[in-house]
């Protein structure tokens, strides 16, 4: 018998804002986020739209020493980074756990060598100003040149340039600030990162290595390298005149992924001493289960055979049947062949259930937040769902009808029962589905 | 009772061979892979070399190397890696079932057009250094590759070995700097005991010898400047002349099995995969807790979950960067948690010759601990001619020694504060 995993704390920071509530509120009321770009001088792209996080504060209803500690930091923390740590706060603040006080640990009820995280992250690219000088610096007989920069540039190089961009350092002010001295691993894996970090977490609580958990997911592709490299790649949509409505998941309309950006984490325990403690609890991991494509690394399994293989995993891990479910929220980023490759998928795996387990996403509203997509979704659902309504796939107006799913469009649709599934994929990559009751 | 890992094939890209054995045997023989860097131009850089691969193709390894003509170092040796490692455990034609095969590496990133990302900046930056996008862009959009870009995201090695061999299991690929290899071989381990797949093809793969990873090294002054005229006495762990480690790269990767699964194929088993610790440090972004609080938890994690004392340890495979502070601290957790002992037990780094494989590392000194079990031979630390006096336990300076070798414990310590420690044993029926 599994130990039994709870979701005790939310954190989101994303285009729809900060905190998993407003999140949720935008997709229960069909408000999308995606805008025209403002972060940079997006006029000579082709996708010139992008669902943006606001301004938020890493440092937020952090300790005095925690907020010193941020305040110091930042300048090596890249916007990725940032993100993930005010999503953990956010994450950690919510489990209602006592804060110590200056002279104690910062959560004094816990055995802090038992405390992990499991981040979902990316290869940052570098920023590009910290790279105009030492460039500028690097020219011999007119042109940059190799030589130049190692006599004449590199000096003008931030000395802790590498430390901002490293896809570890999510994980690891996050565990500095809340002191977090038991596993730690960073997962690079594009957008399945949130929910294989979850399988992760899930799995080291389980072997009793760990008994709190934080799994997250963050990453900022608004930028102009990540920007660069999507359109170079075919996968962004053009639809720059319509922003609320350019990203259409699951829709014969589609037009392609809409950048986003955001990070979102969840506090895991085990659900004996959460709710000895008498914390609120969100909702229950039943089960998880991960796969991949392997169909090469820029294209998805046609026929969804990875997400069915994920599906199915996760089904059996949690003990359950395709009709159990209540509902499906889905990684659905409105790419054609990476929305068809999971909707085939999610046939494959649901069966003869299909048709009764309603299937919403929220992509509509935020755009692709990469690594921090299954998390925020799953951190969101765990709120729309609870007043019994499955809300509509934001601009899903005339679902794609193979294969048949239940694509909910139009109008919510109430949700049976409360198990859900929620899925991720990378495009040419893992796959991951995860199984959680919600606790009302 | 639970399900038990062993290792039933490996395959490596070293600077010291393009395989298992020929890695091997220069390693016992001291020989060093430093030498100065052929990969880009470098001769201007604080640091002029390097621990390199060399002459290595990777068409000798694959069906279809046109595949792999855009990818970056890192994916061209986990592809000949992968292939050997398969190979090796008699799965290269097949014969499994591929919903049970999943894989999970340590890899770093592809290499990236750096000449071009400075040229596409500054044709954005203004005066005030500040950059346009559209400048960046407008000539970005001439001179980037579609998929020359998406090589560098540090999942291109793991999706290249699942779409090669049709693996459909639990795919992972995670980047915790130094600890990574170690850290995915642990996780890997975990997979197969928990049930989500027979096997796993598990490792690390990187190379950073690359303007902008030298350039961040040598930037944080992590990494030995010299002597350049003679590189391969660089590395020195554990030496008081020590100056910081030397960039290698490379990839080494290997097949993990459930043991009743390896029992069904009838197939050679290497050796017993029995602990696998991993904690943080919590404390500094680079610094190692001076205590060792996180590699001494770690060590005792694997210790504890492979159910030996520290007096069953016959060998330790050191973290062994030929920092001061890495050198100081392992030495000192290794005391704190084997206490006399720590005398006793042999630790050496084999980063003196091959250097520091990053993300790679881990699973390249694990897989010496295989070797060091199958041969009763240890290697050395090279270059060890001066003790640090803080320093004072068996290093197995210079010289490869004869040893009763039966269990080893491998330590790897990561820049972020990630410490992780994998236990093997001899296989024992």
């Amino acid at each position: 018998m599994h130990r039994r995993i709870a979701i005790t704390g939310l954190g989101v920071v994303g285009p729809a804002g900060l905190g998993a509530a407003p999140l949720a509120a935008a997709v229960r009321e069909g408000r999308s986020a995606v805008v025209a770009i403002t972060h940079f001088d997006a006029s000579r792209y082709s996708s010139r739209i992008a669902g943006q996080a606001p301004e938020f504060d890493p440092a937020q209803g952090l300790r005095k020493d925690q907020v010193r500690y941020v305040r110091k930091t930042v300048k090596v923390m890249a916007l990725d980074i940032q993100m993930a740590l005010a999503a953990a706060n956010q994450a950690v603040l919510d489990t209602g756990l006592p804060i110590g006080d200056a002279n104690e640990s910062v959560l004094p009820t816990i055995d802090h060598t038992r405390m992990g995280i499991v981040f979902g992250s990316s290869f940052i690219p570098t920023e590009l100003e910290d790279l105009v000088e030492p460039a500028r610096a690097s020219f011999v007989d007119g042109r940059f040149s190799l030589k130049g920069w190692g006599s004449h540039g590199f000096p003008h190089m931030f000395p802790l340039w590498l430390l901002k961009y490293l896809p570890n350092m999510h994980a690891c002010h996050t565990g500095i600030v809340w002191d977090c001295q038991g596993p730690s691993n960073s997962l690079t894996t594009s957008d399945a990162g949130g929910l294989l970090s979850l399988d992760e977490a899930v799995r080291i609580l389980r072997r009793g290595t760990a008994d709190l958990m934080l799994a997250g997911g963050a990453e900022s592709r608004m930028n102009p390298v990540l920007q660069l490299r999507y359109s170079l790649l075919d996968r962004l949509s053009t639809a720059n005149d319509d922003p609320a409505g350019a990203c259409r998941p699951f829709d014969l309309g589609r037009t392609g992924q809409v950048t986003g950006e955001g990070a979102a984490v969840v506090a895991l325990e085990a659900l004996e001493s959460a709710q000895a403690r008498g914390a609120r609890i969100y909702g229950e991991v039943l089960g998880s289960g991960t796969s991949t494509h392997a169909s090469g690394i820029n294209t998805c399994d046609p026929d969804g055979r990875g997400v069915a293989g994920a599906v199915r995993r996760a089904l059996k891990d949690a003990g359950l049947k395709p009709e159990d479910l209540g509902a499906v929220v889905a990684h659905g980023t409105a790419l054609e062949m990476h929305d068809k490759s999971e909707s085939r998928g999610l046939a494959t795996a649901l069966g003869a259930a299909a048709p009764a387990i309603p299937v919403t996403g929220i992509k509509g509203v935020t755009g692709n937040m990469g690594p921090a997509s299954g998390l925020a979704e799953l951190a969101a659902a765990l709120l729309f769902l609870k007043d019994g309504q499955v809300p509509p796939i934001l601009n899903c107006t005339r679902p794609d009808p193979e294969p048949r799913l239940a694509f909910v469009s139009g109008g919510p649709r109430p949700l049976a029962k409360d198990i859900f599934l929620v899925t991720t994929n990378a495009i040419g990559g893992q796959t991951a589905a995860v199984i959680v009751k919600l606790y009302r | 009772m639970r399900k038990r890992v062993v290792i039933t094939g490996m395959g490596c890209v070293t600077p010291l061979g393009l395989s298992v054995e020929e890695t091997w045997k220069n390693l016992l023989a001291g020989k060093s892979g430093i030498r100065p860097i052929a990969i880009f131009e470098a001769s201007t850089f604080p640091t002029t070399f390097a621990s390199q691969v060399a002459d290595f193709d990777v068409s000798k390894f694959t069906r279809q190397p046109e595949t792999w003509l855009k990818a970056g170092r890192n994916v061209r040796f986990a592809m000949a890696a992968g292939r050997m490692a398969m190979e090796d455990a008699g799965l290269a034609g097949g014969g499994y079932d591929p919903d049970e095969f999943g894989i999970y590496i340590g890899s770093g990133e592809g290499i990236l057009d750096f000449i071009s990302l400075c040229e596409c900046t500054l044709n954005g930056a203004g005066p005030d250094g500040k950059v346009n996008a559209s400048g960046f862009v407008e000539l970005g959009i001439t001179r980037y590759d579609p998929i020359t870009e998406l090589e560098q995201e540090p999942n291109m090695p793991a999706n290249h070995l699942a779409a090669e061999y049709g693996l459909r299991g639990p795919v992972f690929s995670n980047l915790t700097a130094c600890a990574a290899s170690t850290q995915a071989i642990g996780e890997a381990v975990d997979l197969i005991r928990t049930g989500r797949a027979d096997l796993m093809l598990s490792g690390g793969t990187h190379s950073m010898i690359h303007p902008l990873g030298v350039t961040g090294f040598n930037l944080l002054t992590a990494i030995s400047t010299g002597p350049k005229d003679e590189p391969w006495r660089a590395s020195r762990p554990f030496d008081a002349e020590r100056g910081g480690f030397v960039l290698g790269e490379g990839s080494t990767l290997m097949v993990l099995e459930e043991l009743e699964h390896a029992k069904r194929r009838g197939v050679k088993i290497w050796a017993e995969l029995i602990g696998f610790g991993t904690t943080a440090d919590a404390y500094r972004m680079t610094d190692i807790h001076p205590e060792g609080r996180g590699p001494v938890a770690a060590m005792r994690m694997a210790l504890e979950d492979a159910g030996v004392r520290p007096q069953d340890v016959h060998y330790i495979s050191a973290h062994g960067t030929g920092t001061t502070e890495n050198d100081r601290v392992e030495t000192l957790s290794v005391k704190k948690l084997f206490g006399e002992w720590a005398y006793k037990v042999p630790i050496s780094s084999v980063k003196s010759t091959l250097g520091h494989l990053i993300a790679a590392a881990g699973a390249t000194e694990l897989m010496t601990c295989v070797l060091a079990i199958r041969d009763q031979i240890l290697p050395p630390t090279m270059n060890l001619d001066h003790p640090d006096p803080e320093c004072d336990l068996d290093y197995v300076p210079n010289r490869a020694r004869r040893a009763k070798v039966e269990v080893c414990l491998s330590n790897s310590f990561g820049f972020g504060g990630q410490n992780d420690a994998l236990v093997v044993r001899r296989y024992v029926p």
